[in-house]
């Protein structure tokens, strides 16, 4: 019963997720969104080859973000120069493999 | 989209909606770091508490609807992963929890396949390293229809913005 009267005096309840979004959950470790304008080519080769995850991969003239093999360390972060900063996203269930994979257009100038 | 595949997925979809109010879950570790099952097991805790949403945990694969497999598909998993998909009586709905079962971390060798869906149909893909129980919760409402996935929508560039 204890526990019970614990949780009621410090007011901690259930999340309400699906209906409301708990705004708390935007803080955990979450993949990568890029400033596109910031992006260069040089750029995108530093940031595939501090992904020790190998979900970043410079493919032509875009970045090509795998969301499914993203695991949401930061380095890209600490490499990116300002370029890159963790998204919050965490709904990120699909059904389809590949709209896991997204393509960032590199769209700096060096 | 053909019209034969067009037809298979609306049959199950179908199959689906039986599991929009009571579901059945067995969980099955092809070899992950048990981070995936830590945060699996936190959807019972009373903070998640996932059987308000009607998703229940059993131990018995024939069970069981939703096959829950976290973890890179190890080969030595291999045949204890496909009896358990057999065990379980159809409709049945595969979800691949993790960046180690959605291909990420593990690239394959002799000893794994580095992704699940290289040995079974994976049916809802749920990112993360691991993934939050939040985003648990997203995939198995995802996995029975009840929500829509939002992530082809999602966009992971920005133009003009701040990146704060």
């Amino acid at each position: 019963m204890l526990w019970f009267l614990r949780g009621i005096r410090k007011g901690i309840v259930t999340t309400r997720y699906p209906a409301a979004r708990d705004a708390w959950a935007e803080q955990l470790p979450s993949p990568p969104r890029f400033r596109s304008d910031l992006l260069t080519a040089e750029l995108a080769d530093r940031l595939a080859a501090a992904c020790p995850a190998g979900a970043l991969r410079h493919d032509g003239g875009d970045l090509v973000l795998d969301l499914g093999g993203c695991t949401g360390c930061g380095r890209c972060v600490e490499v990116g120069d300002g370029a890159v900063a963790a998204s919050g996203e965490y709904e990120l269930a699909s059904r389809d493999r590949t709209a896991l994979l997204k393509r960032i257009p590199i769209r700096g100038s060096e | 989209m053909s019209e034969e595949q067009q037809l298979a997925r609306e049959i199950q979809q179908r199959g689906f909606a039986l599991f929009r109010r009571s579901l059945h879950i067995r969980t099955f570790d092809s070899g992950s770091c048990a981070v995936c099952e830590s945060e699996i097991r936190l959807l019972s805790s009373p903070y998640y508490d996932l059987h308000r949403l009607g998703f229940f945990f059993t131990p018995a694969p024939r069970h069981a609807d939703l096959l829950l497999v976290s973890g890179p598909a190890v080969r030595a998993a291999d045949t204890a992963l496909l009896k358990t998909l057999e065990a379980i009586p159809d409709p049945r709905i595969v979800v691949a929890v993790g960046a180690c079962a959605l291909g990420g971390v593990f690239s394959e060798d002799v000893l794994v396949h580095g992704r699940v869906d290289a040995v079974i149909p994976v049916d809802v893909h749920v990112p993360g390293c691991p993934p939050s129980p939040l985003a648990l919760l997203h995939g198995l409402l995802v996995a029975v229809g009840r929500l829509e996935d939002k992530v082809r929508a999602l966009r992971f560039d920005l133009r003009q913005e701040t990146t704060a």
